[in-house]
């Protein structure tokens, strides 16, 4: 037992401080990586709680990584060596409703699908809705800017977050708002990906639930097609609630594992509008006819809300439905600028083969936001070696296409050194005001975001 | 001491902006910001050296329809913009006033909150990427010409409704929507006795107009035949078929707050809006102060009542707006007398802080407008808007004070 330890304990009460290495390893992964363990974890109970760790933590010197639930693909919340994980399993409650003014005050911890099943009711809903939802919480979607398939028309997580309370380096409490005069401290904080403070609770806004939902698939015998089509879609002024594409490889992992009924074809763009009634047939015989020009093989709509649920299920599975294709999958998330889709696809197809591997294409292709999945076995050493280079290509090819390395998972761990290729120095620099200005000794989540490299050096 | 007339300098591009904000910033020259003067009554005048105008840096530098993306330098007109992406069926919901004077960088430095973002969001959320130039001259872009991105923190945001005080925008990168097919505004007298119930029925229709303004006043400003008694304006967008529908709705739930008769209004429904949208900073010589009131849409009928109540009280004439789906109310206060005004306006200020602490003000030519509460009550993280501000701008170089707290 280290003092430090021994202060959390003291503390917040033996029951809330974990250190025994057993229990460390829980919270030294994420769904990309595993890292070396924090020297202890600790499970708060209260903002207070929050507050009383972070000022030990920086008494102690030690780094402060706050945590949701670990679903995050860029090593966001893996320790740097040591250090103290907070993590929200005890602050997951929903703090206040406010049906009328559509909006609820939570706690970082609570799970994202939560919400939504808890004001369902009400006839309202939480819009952001990453493939993650049933695990991953609010907290961590305010970390990384979650997306989900539904912010094409919604928004991100950003769009959503009226208000937060949030701890300093110093373990001062602080309050944020959104619409009050002042520097949007608010929009500054959320995708800051734990670096700027430790958020403890937060007020959401609440959409009401549309009085209409379609979905369609639409399926075609290849992917350039299947791409120009959203391209024709997005260009022809529709922008439809979601416009999902996944490819053949990632539909036989899907139909595998959910049975859900998908057709047997190259490529299938899952489509939902949501809206009024009265605009429904229009809109959907204008994407109809649209998928139809780009040689569309079939159109189907589901029929309802059960089917309309089981296609969404096995759309938000498709990455784990994958591990029936490969021990190992690596996910890519890259944007490029919606034209740019077929361009971006041919980069990826030119990156499997160059690479001779298998690379799944499952993505938000109204967003241009593309995920594609690269197979691969962790003990075939080439394997590895390959998938590196190839993720690699893939980010450059979304530069040079015009767009950026990550739309909604963040840049964590694993890109931060991706980061100088999209940003010059003065850029980053700049960046690094705003942290020193929240953060200024870069105790939260030390080691993510930017460069390690000698420039970096240069950049702080 | 003696004054001098600041100097003007309107930059060519962001690398004259950065040598001539660095040359201000060692020499300890304080630079104001100015884009088209229409909001420039928000905030404290700022005591400038060198006033920076934007009116050079004007171009679209790109818009990719088919992307639903463009990019804008920082000093182009909102008019000019407007009409750009409109003939190719797009727009941008940023719903600021006077929208022939008023800029781009202007509109976005001041974060400007547009009726319409009930339903479309705020103007920052259609910002995907920016270029800044800082005072000691850095240039730096933030985010990019994708829709969705989380490439590194997101700048823009920040610099959305900064006031100018951390750097200079020069360049804005926006995602557009694509206009509704179709646009209908109604225009209907609103007898204050009514007022409450028909905000409590525009906010409860299955089809959410796109704005929806009661308005009392104003009658220069805003045509209408009833302005004494109050008028309502509603403009709802969408397909044919929905208007149809949004129409029999909205006629039937006004009907029933005692709202019997709505004007139509289809051709240039869009510009009956934008009137009531100019008449949010329009003054009355030197004998008016503008308030904007930003509250939750239920408690709009309450909050537009007591403000008016008060001024009866220090005998000060009203005009009025209520955004009935946002909850912001507009008051603006005057009096026909330029003496009678300026003893009042500050004893009004003060109640007026006292009913309503987030109260700030937004438009008013007026002499004394120093004295007033400009911004309300303070934010609660001052210290950390007070931190940012020491990074971006050690020197308090770019529009000192003129933003909360004295930033």
């Amino acid at each position: 037992m280290s003092a430090f330890t021994d202060r959390l304990i003291g503390a917040l009460g033996a029951d809330a401080v974990k250190t025994q290495p057993e229990d460390l390893a829980v919270y030294s992964f994420d769904a990309y990586s595993q890292g070396p363990l924090p020297t202890a974890v600790v499970l708060p109970s209260s903002a207070r709680d929050v507050s009383a760790a972070v000022r030990i933590a920086r008494e102690c010197g030690e780094p402060i990584i706050s945590r949701g639930a670990g679903t995050g693909l860029c090593g966001g919340v893996i320790a740097p060596d040591g250090g103290v994980v907070i993590a929200f399993p005890r602050m997951n409650r929903i703090l206040e409703l406010d049906v009328v003014n559509r909006r609820a005050r939570i706690q970082p911890g609570l799970v994202n699908l939560d919400l939504s099943k808890h004001v369902a009711s009400t006839g309202l809903f939480y819009a952001p809705d990453p493939s993650s939802q049933k695990a991953s919480t609010i907290g961590g979607n305010i970390g990384t800017n979650a997306g989900g398939p539904h912010c094409l028309s919604y928004g991100t997580t950003v769009n959503h977050i009226l208000a937060l309370e949030v701890v300093d380096e110093h373990g001062e409490i602080y309050t944020t708002g959104v619409d009050e005069p002042g520097y949007d401290l608010t929009g500054a904080l959320v995708g800051s990906e734990g670096t700027l403070g430790v958020v403890t609770s937060a007020w959401v806004r609440l959409l009401k639930q549309p009085e209409a939902v379609r979905v369609w698939v639409a399926t075609f015998d290849d992917i350039e097609a299947a791409s120009e089509a959203v391209s024709a879609i997005i260009g022809a002024g529709i922008v439809p609630t979601a416009l999902e594409m996944m490819d053949r490889l990632t539909i036989s992992a899907v139909e595998a594992a959910f049975h859900s009924g998908f057709p047997d074809a190259a490529a299938l763009l899952l489509i939902e509008n949501a809206g009024f009634e009265d605009d429904m047939d229009a809109c959907e015989s204008s994407i109809a006819r649209i998928c139809r020009e780009h040689g569309a093989l079939t159109w189907s709509a589901a029929r309802s809300q059960a089917e309309r649920d089981n296609l969404w299920a096995a759309r938000k599975g498709a990455f784990g439905a994958t591990g029936r294709i490969a021990p190992n999958c690596y996910l890519q998330d890259v944007v490029v600028p919606r034209t740019k889709l077929p361009s971006m696809l041919q980069a990826v197809e030119e990156a499997a083969i160059g690479h001779k591997l298998k690379i799944g294409n499952v993505f938000h292709a109204g967003d241009g936001n593309l995920h594609p999945l690269i197979m691969y076995d962790r003990r075939d050493a080439r394997e590895v070696r390959a998938v590196v280079e190839a993720g690699n290509q893939i980010l450059s090819a979304a530069v040079d296409l015009g767009g950026t390395i990550s739309g909604e998972h963040g840049i964590g761990y694993e890109k931060r050194d991706t980061l100088a290729r999209v940003f010059n120095p003065d850029d980053l620099r700049t960046m690094l005001r705003l942290r020193s200005a929240f953060a200024p000794e870069n105790r939260f989540n030390p080691d993510k975001i930017f460069p390690a490299s000698a420039g970096c050096e240069e950049v702080r | 001491m003696t004054v001098a007339a600041p100097r003007r300098v309107a930059p060519k591009n962001a690398e004259e902006l950065s040598d001539l904000l660095a040359a201000c910033d060692r020499a300890g020259e304080k630079v104001g910001i100015e884009g088209g003067g229409t909001l420039r009554g928000m905030g404290a005048p700022p005591a400038a050296d060198v006033i920076v105008q934007t009116t050079k840096l004007k171009a679209i530098l790109s818009h990719e329809h088919a992307d639903l993306t463009t990019s804008v330098q920082a000093g182009m007109t909102l008019g000019k913009f407007f009409d750009s992406l409109a003939s190719a069926g797009q727009f941008v919901p940023l719903d600021a006033p006077r929208r022939r004077a008023a800029t781009i960088g202007g509109t976005l430095a001041a974060g400007w909150l547009g009726p319409r973002r009930h339903l479309f969001g705020r103007g920052r959320d259609y910002v995907i990427g920016t270029q800044i130039v800082l005072a000691d001259g850095t240039i730096a872009k933030a985010g990019g010409m994708v829709v969705k991105n989380v490439t590194g923190y997101d700048m823009s945001k920040l610099y959305v409704g900064s006031f100018g005080t951390l750097g200079v925008l020069t360049q804005a990168n926006f995602k557009t929507l694509p206009m509704p097919p179709g646009a209908r505004a109604f225009v209907a007298p609103l007898p204050i006795q009514t007022r409450a119930r028909a905000i409590d029925r525009l906010q409860a229709l299955s089809i959410p107009p796109s704005a929806a303004l009661v308005v009392n006043g104003y009658a220069r400003e805003i045509d209408g035949e009833d302005a004494d008694d109050g008028r309502l304006v509603v403009l709802i967008e969408g397909s044919p078929a929905l208007l149809e529908r949004a129409t029999r709705e909205l006629r039937s739930a006004l009907g029933k707050a005692g709202v019997p008769e709505t004007r139509i209004i289809d051709a240039g429904a869009r510009d009956a809006f934008e009137r009531t949208l100019d008449a949010y900073v329009s003054t009355v010589a030197e004998r008016s102060i503008t308030y904007r009131v930003l509250g939750d849409p239920v408690g709009l009928a309450e909050c537009l009542h007591g403000v008016c109540a008060l001024a009866e009280r220090f005998e000060l004439k009203t005009d009025l707006i209520g955004d009935a789906m946002n909850g912001d109310a507009i008051v603006r206060v005057r009096d026909d007398n330029d003496r009678a005004f300026s003893s009042k306006i500050e004893m009004f200020d003060d109640a007026l802080h006292d009913l309503e602490p987030r109260a700030i003000v937004i438009a008013g030519d007026a002499p004394m407008r120093p004295i007033l509460n400009l911004w309300g009550s303070p934010p609660a993280a001052l210290a950390q808007m007070r931190a940012i501000k020491a990074r971006f701008d050690p020197n308090n170089t770019l529009n000192p004070g003129r933003f909360v707290g004295g930033i």
